[in-house]
C-alpha cells in the first residue's frame, strides 16, 4: 500500500545550547520524547526511525555516537520497520528518507532526527590541528586541490566564494547581507526558543569581524549541541493525533553541475543545485511562489537564503539583495523569511529548525512572530533540498 | 606566502601525481581529451565531457582569469600567521577552473576585480612539494 500524502504530526527539540554536557543519546531521546509529546503519540504509534548524527568539527575523545537503531531502542519503538542512519549529514537526508518510507508503505510512521554534538566550538577548531578527515569532506572535488590553498571550511566554499561571485555579478552589497542578518535577529528576538536574541543593528553587523571576506561572523550559523525530531505519518493516521496535521505537498532533492538561469554560471555547483531542486519541486505541485505565505531557508551562510530566494522564483537572478532591502522578507512583508531567526540565531540544527518552524507557522503556534493565516510554507536545507508544506 | 610546516600539503595519488610532478618542474600540467579536444581538471582517467579514456597530460600556458575569491581573515588550521590571504578560483585560458591563491598583490577588493588576468607562479613550499599560485599578469 502506498500513501501519496504524507503528514507531519509532531515536532520537538532537545535542550539546545553551547556545551550542554548532554550526550548524543540524550539529545536524541530528548528530541524524540518532545516530538511524541507534541503529537500526543506513544512509541507504539511509531515504526520507523531515520537519523543523522555527527559532530561539527573534530570528534572529542569519548563522545559516543547515536544511530537510528539506538534511538528506536531507547525510545521503546518496537517493532521497527525502517531504520536508517545513512544518506548524509543535514536534516534533509533523514527527512527525505522518512517521507519516502511512509509514502512507499515501508512503515506507517517515522521519526526523522538530526543530532549534533558541538562540544568544540569554532574557535576551538581554529586553534588546533584537526584531523584531516574532519576538515574537508569533499567541498572542492578532491581535498588535495583545495587544502593547500587554505580552502578548509565551508565558510569559504561553498560560502564566501559564492557570495563574492554574487557581489561581482549583480552588485550585491555587504549592507544587503547585513540587512538579512539583522532581520532574522529581529525574528529571533520574538522567539523564546532562539539562542541569540539581542536585537542587532547594521552598525553591529559591520563591527563584527570577517571570517572569510565578504562573510562576517554574523553571516555564519551558530554551533550548538542540539537534537531535533519530526514525525511523519500517513494521511489516514494523521488526524488521530493531537495536532492539526501539516502535509508534504512537494519534496525535491537535486544535485546539479549544470548552470541554471537563476544564479551565476556553473562555477560552484552550490548555485546550480538550488535551481535544479526548484525545477523538480515546482513540477510536483500546482502551487506557485506567489501562493507561499512564509519561507524558512537554510542559512549556513547569509548567501544561501539569498540563492534560495532566487532559485525558487521569489525574485529574479541577482535580485535577492534588493528584495531583502525592500523589506519583503521581514515579518509583515510579502514573504517573511526565517521567522524563527534561522540557524544563525536558533543554533545549528542543520536544517531541522526550518522544517519545524514551517510546521509551527502552519499550525498557527508562533506567537509574536506568527505570519497571519499561513497556509503554505516552504523550507530548504543545504543547497539541494526544498520541501513545500501545506496546512490541512 | 610564507611556508608553514603545518600547512595541509597535497598527498598525490596515482591519478594526480603527474599534476604535482609538473608543479615540481614549474610546469602547469592538466589533462586533455584526444577525442573531443577539450581540457579538464581535476585529474581523472577519463574525459568528463565525453567519457573517452583517450586522454593525455599537457603543459598549459599558466594564463587565466580570476573568477571569484575570498579574503580569508580567520586563519584556517595550518595557516596561522598568514591571514589575510586570498583563496581564489582561477579559470585557465584552456578552460578548466582550479582553486588556488592569489599572491604578490595586496589583499583588498580594489586589487581583485573578477576577470583580472593572472598568471601562474610556482611556490616550492618543501623539498618535494610545489604549489601553483597565481599573481596579476600586469603586476605593478
Amino acid at each position: 500500500m502506498t500513501n501519496d500524502r504524507v503528514a507531519i504530526v509532531g515536532v520537538g527539540y532537545s535542550t539546545t545550547g553551547r556545551r550542554t554536557g548532554l550526550s548524543s543519546r540524550q539529545l536524541a531521546v530528548q528530541a524524540g520524547k518532545a516530538a511524541l509529546e507534541d503529537a500526543g503519540m506513544t512509541p507504539a504509534d511509531v515504526d520507523g526511525v531515520t537519523l543523522s548524527w555527527d559532530v561539527a568539527g573534530p570528534e572529542p575523545e569519548g563522545l559516543e555516537p547515536v544511530n537510528s537503531d539506538d534511538a528506536a531502542h531507547m525510545l521503546g519503538i518496537d517493532p521497527l520497520h525502517v531504520s536508517s542512519s545513512g544518506g548524509g549529514i543535514v536534516f534533509a537526508h533523514p527527512a527525505r528518507e522518512a517521507i519516502a518510507a511512509v509514502r512507499s508503505g515501508q512503515c506507517h510512521t517515522a521519526i526523522a532526527f538530526r543530532v549534533i554534538n558541538q562540544r568544540l566550538s569554532v574557535p576551538d577548531l581554529m586553534s588546533q590541528e584537526a584531523p584531516e578527515s574532519e576538515l574537508v569532506p569533499d567541498h572542492w572535488t578532491d581535498p588535495q586541490f583545495a587544502r593547500p590553498f587554505g580552502q578548509v571550511l565551508p565558510v569559504q566554499w561553498p560560502g564566501a566564494l559564492t557570495a563574492q561571485r554574487h557581489m561581482d555579478l549583480y552588485g550585491t552589497t555587504e549592507e544587503q547581507f547585513g540587512t538579512h542578518v539583522i532581520n532574522q535577529r529581529h525574528n529571533a528576538s520574538l522567539n523564546p526558543e532562539a539562542i541569540l536574541r539581542d536585537p542587532m543593528t547594521l552598525d553591529d553587523y559591520f563591527a563584527s569581524r570577517y571570517i572569510s571576506k565578504p562573510l562576517r561572523l554574523f553571516d555564519c550559523d551558530y554551533p550548538v549541541d542540539s537534537g531535533s525530531a519530526v514525525i511523519f505519518t500517513t494521511e489516514e493516521r494523521a488526524r488521530d493525533f493531537r495536532q492539526k496535521p501539516v502535509f508534504v505537498d512537494a519534496a525535491a532533492f537535486a544535485l546539479s553541475w549544470k548552470p541554471r538561469t537563476a544564479g551565476p554560471e556553473s562555477m560552484v555547483f552550490t548555485w546550480n543545485s538550488p535551481g535544479a531542486t526548484a525545477e523538480h519541486l515546482w513540477k510536483q505541485t500546482d502551487l506557485r511562489p506567489g501562493d507561499v505565505d512564509t519561507v524558512q531557508f537554510y542559512d549556513g551562510f547569509t548567501i544561501w537564503p539569498m540563492m534560495w530566494l532566487e532559485a525558487l522564483g521569489f525574485c529574479g537572478p541577482g535580485e535577492s539583495g534588493p528584495l531583502i532591502q525592500s523589506g519583503a522578507t521581514r515579518l509583515g512583508g510579502s514573504i517573511p523569511l526565517n521567522t524563527d531567526g534561522g540557524a544563525c540565531n536558533m543554533g545549528r540544527r542543520h536544517g531541522a529548525n526550518f522544517c519545524i518552524e514551517a510546521v509551527r507557522q502552519l499550525r498557527g503556534q508562533c506567537g509574536d512572530r506568527q505570519v497571519p493565516d499561513a497556509k503554505v510554507a516552504l523550507w530548504t536545507n543545504a543547497y539541494y533540498w526544498a520541501c513545500l508544506l501545506t496546512a490541512d | 606566502m610564507a611556508t608553514s610546516s603545518s600547512r595541509l600539503l597535497p598527498e598525490p595519488t596515482p591519478e594526480t601525481a603527474p599534476f604535482w610532478e609538473g608543479c615540481r618542474r614549474h610546469e602547469l600540467r592538466i589533462q586533455r581529451c584526444n577525442d573531443c579536444d577539450r581540457f579538464y581538471f581535476y585529474p581523472r582517467p577519463y574525459c568528463p565531457h565525453c567519457l573517452s579514456d583517450d586522454t593525455e597530460w599537457m603543459t598549459v600556458s599558466g594564463e587565466g582569469i580570476l573568477r571569484t575569491y575570498v579574503i580569508n581573515h580567520r586563519p584556517m588550521p595550518g595557516f596561522a600567521g598568514e591571514a589575510p590571504y586570498v583563496t581564489a578560483i582561477v579559470e585557465l585560458a584552456e578552460g578548466p577552473r582550479l582553486m588556488t591563491n592569489l599572491v604578490n598583490v595586496e589583499p583588498v577588493p580594489a586589487n581583485l576585480p573578477v576577470g583580472l588576468a593572472v598568471t601562474v607562479v610556482f611556490d616550492d613550499v618543501t623539498d618535494t612539494v610545489t604549489l601553483p599560485r597565481f599573481q596579476p599578469k600586469d603586476r605593478r
